[in-house]
């Protein structure tokens, strides 16, 4: 039997056939589940931010114990001295400008934690990574990506004419 | 306007507004973390809970989609 109808003919995107490959369940994914997806993103960074916060409340920083750094005959006028502190992962410096006139600071810069260094022509500290500057004595930004000062040590000179560091500040 | 159309419009800016309040979550991770990093308690707090709320939100607008 001759039949003269035309053949039936799927119409389909012009793309489909120049990519006629599909993904496993491609087409089963729908807006209301891709807004699904979305909001459970959304939970799991509430659920993030929650945690952060507990985590920011509850932790606690170690500040330092009070102990002897170095000899401050050790450490001539207009010189640093690099020393860890408060623990044994946490660089610092202490620069003497006078007589019993020292100041240190955290030597790891605020921005992304490079070390800083002391420039004595300039009178500040340092960051070669993205060239943050620090000022010398306060430790507070002078220029640069930095937004936040240097960890400021406390520091005194003791009788015994040591250098000692008495806590860090966050 | 045909009502299918309505609810197709909707559907497409309930997803929108979805996407853009879970941009906008990602950002506020930047600023937990910030608030992590100087111990600011007070911004780690209020990040959580406004955080929190967009969470809400977008939950909330899930029920204009259609099934």
């Amino acid at each position: 039997m001759n039949d003269d109808r035309p053949v039936p003919v799927s119409i389909s995107p012009a793309w489909r056939r120049d990519f006629p490959y599909e993904a496993v369940s491609e087409e089963e994914v729908t807006r209301r589940e891709f807004a699904r997806y979305l909001v459970l993103g959304a939970g799991t960074m509430a659920a993030a931010d929650v945690g952060l916060a507990i985590w920011t409340q509850l932790r606690t920083i170690n500040t330092g114990e009070p102990r002897a750094i170095v000899a401050l005959a050790a450490v001539p006028i207009g010189d640093t001295h690099l020393f860890r502190y408060p623990g044994a992962d946490d660089p610092a410096i202490l620069v003497r400008f006078g007589d019993t006139d020292v100041v240190a600071f955290s030597q790891k810069c605020t921005h992304l934690g490079c070390v800083v260094y002391f420039e004595a022509n300039e009178q500040r500290w340092h960051c070669p990574c993205h060239e943050g500057n620090f000022e010398a004595r306060t430790g507070a930004v002078v220029s640069g990506p930095p937004t936040r000062p240097l960890g400021r040590i406390d520091v005194e000179v003791r009788d015994d004419g040591q250098i000692w560091a008495l806590g860090r500040h966050a | 306007m045909r009502a299918s159309d309505r609810r197709r419009r909707t559907s497409s800016a309930v997803t929108l507004y979805v996407i853009v309040l879970v941009a906008f979550q990602v950002f506020l991770i930047t600023v937990a973390v910030e608030a992590f990093q100087t111990d600011d308690e007070r911004l780690a707090w209020a990040t959580a809970i406004i955080s929190v709320g967009l969470a809400g939100a977008a939950a909330a607008f899930l029920r204009y989609l259609r099934p």
